[in-house]
């Protein structure tokens, strides 16, 4: 399988002297679907955004389909961009556009001109954006408002889009965070789909462990910036856990079937 | 002594204590200073209401010929009002694009641009207009410009502030597709921000219906102007018509930029 990304001792520092990476390195390869956990301000956030230069790193080199990313610039930064499709917690799309428009953003990055700025999308791409919408069931929703949908269809709005800039590399930032229980299992589900289908890595930052158990290939513990666990999810044990949430397994208030039988049985 | 139960808290009372003696101090102060009285309202009241009800009362129409001329000096305000938000609106945008640090293809300069647009802002367009007038000469022209600067300057700062709040999620997402700043722009932050710049553009509006009214009596045209050549003539009575006219003229600007806000809101 061919290397997609490679993490080397990435280290990033903010202005205000919090070092939000501490030294990560990790490979990655085509096909593979890595979750990302670790408590709040562990460095998941940035992590995922120094992939694509939303933040640049202060050491280390990230290096992206063969590139390094990290001394990357204008165009061929832009261009590196769009091999990396990316989801938000907040679905980030234009509301005041349609669903059509919003999932053709994901276009941008291959237009010139003013055709690019003034959004004349060629037909074929037109057509492909349509058949994804089918895809994601959302046909009915097409000229809709983007701020008509509901969370769940926003999201799907938003990968909808990313999956539009054919990306080698699909980056998620708590894609399921403000979303019930039952649309976050229909964007995992798709996640998974999509990505397995059309061959795109995917990296998932995320909250709940027992989603992480069952959708990744290989899970990646971050704690204070660096990476405290890299394995399969099998390989996950509570004291992988402990180490990675900085407490004790009965702290954790955790999904999944093993809680729930124990909540079951305090409840008796 | 029985001590009383107070309602609030003491430090509370303190602060309230010390505010109402500065305001006494301070008025007493501004008394001294300007060598104004109250007093002098109540005991000069009789000419002051003399003046009212003689000079100013009833409200007396213009001659029959000079009708078209008021009418006609209105719509010059109206316009000199609407045609300089639209002017400073389009030039605000652009220099607001340059504004805000999160949106800024130079964020370094962003700071500068703000400045430079509160440096401009914090001069009335009254003073503008004067120091105009002494350069340009009389006329629409110069108030038109006058009008422009400050309104520019209000908007960018508003523009820049509508920007911060709404689009820094979709410019992330664009970022993320590869797009360039003309992109970025023209398809996200001017979608989102449509309707907060529109609605900023509107109270600009209504601000500018005032302004170019005073700017009209210091020379700049319009009812503004009309306004103070029958003032500069004594005739009152006809003066306290166009007066009316104009609070009319500003009640309707409200009422109408009060509707299309609400509807930009759906």
């Amino acid at each position: 399988m061919k290397q997609i990304l490679k993490f080397e001792n990435v280290i990033k520092r903010y202005p205000n002297g919090v070092h939000a990476l501490n030294g990560v390195s990790f490979e990655m390869k085509e096909g593979e679907f890595i979750s990302v956990i670790g408590p709040s301000g562990s460095g998941k956030s940035t992590l995922l955004r120094t992939i694509n230069k939303l933040i640049t790193i202060s050491e280390g080199t990230v290096v992206l389909d063969g590139e390094k990313i990290s001394d990357k610039k204008g165009k061929a930064l832009r261009s590196l961009r769009r091999k990396v499709g990316m989801i938000f917690q907040n679905y980030n799309l234009v509301y005041s556009l349609s669903v059509l428009q919003n999932v053709l953003h994901g276009r941008l990055g291959f237009m010139k001109g003013f055709k690019g700025i003034f959004g004349i999308y060629s037909e074929e791409d037109k057509k492909k954006a349509l058949s994804l919408i089918k895809e994601l069931g959302l046909e009915q929703f097409a000229y809709n408002r983007a701020s008509d949908l509901s969370g769940g269809q926003k999201q799907r709005v938003g990968i909808a889009r990313a999956i539009m800039q054919e990306p080698k590399l699909l980056l998620c930032d708590e894609p399921i965070a403000s979303l019930d229980p039952s649309s976050a299992k229909t964007i995992m589900d798709l996640l998974k789909d999509m990505t397995s289908k059309r061959n795109i890595a995917c990296i998932v930052n995320l909250h709940q462990l027992d989603v992480a158990m069952k959708y990744s290939t290989r899970i990646i513990g971050l704690s204070k910036g660096k990476i405290v666990f890299d394995d399969t999810p099998d390989k996950l044990t509570e004291e992988a856990i402990e180490k990675i949430y900085g407490t004790s397994y009965e702290n954790l208030m955790l999904g999944g079937e093993k809680s729930e039988k124990e909540d079951s049985f305090n409840c008796a | 002594m029985k001590k009383k139960i107070p309602l609030i808290a003491h430090d509370l009372k303190k602060i309230y204590t010390i505010f109402a003696v500065v305001v006494v101090v301070l008025f007493i102060v501004c008394t001294i200073l300007t060598n104004f009285n109250v007093m002098s309202l109540v005991s000069n009241g009789d000419a002051f209401w003399s003046f009212i009800t003689n000079d100013f009362l009833p409200p007396k129409l213009p001659k029959a010929s000079r009708i078209p001329g008021v009418l006609s000096s209105v719509l010059v305000t109206l316009a000199l009002a609407l045609s300089s938000t639209t002017i400073a609106a389009i030039l605000a945008m652009f220099v607001a694009l340059f504004g805000s640090e999160k949106v800024s293809p130079f964020p370094k300069l962003a700071k500068v641009v703000r400045g430079f647009a509160t440096f401009l802002r914090n001069i009335p367009a009254l003073v503008w207009a004067f120091i105009l007038f002494s350069s340009l000469g009389i006329g629409t022209g110069v108030g038109f410009v006058a009008l422009c600067i400050t309104s520019f300057a209000f908007m960018v700062r508003a523009f820049v502030e509508t920007m911060e709040d709404v689009s820094q999620d979709c410019v992330e997402s664009l970022l993320t597709v590869g797009g360039t700043f003309p992109q970025r722009v023209s398809q996200a932050i001017l979608p989102s921000c449509l309707s907060g710049f529109l609605s900023w553009f509107l109270y600009c509006v209504e601000v500018n219906i005032r302004a170019s009214t005073i700017v009209g009596m210091v020379g700049g045209g319009g009812v503004g102007m009309t306004l103070f050549s029958y003032i500069k003539n004594f005739q009152y009575d006809i003066a306290l018509s166009i007066i009316l006219l104009i609070a009319l003229m500003v009640i309707v600007v409200d009422q109408v930029t009060n509707i299309l806000r609400k509807e930009l809101l759906k």
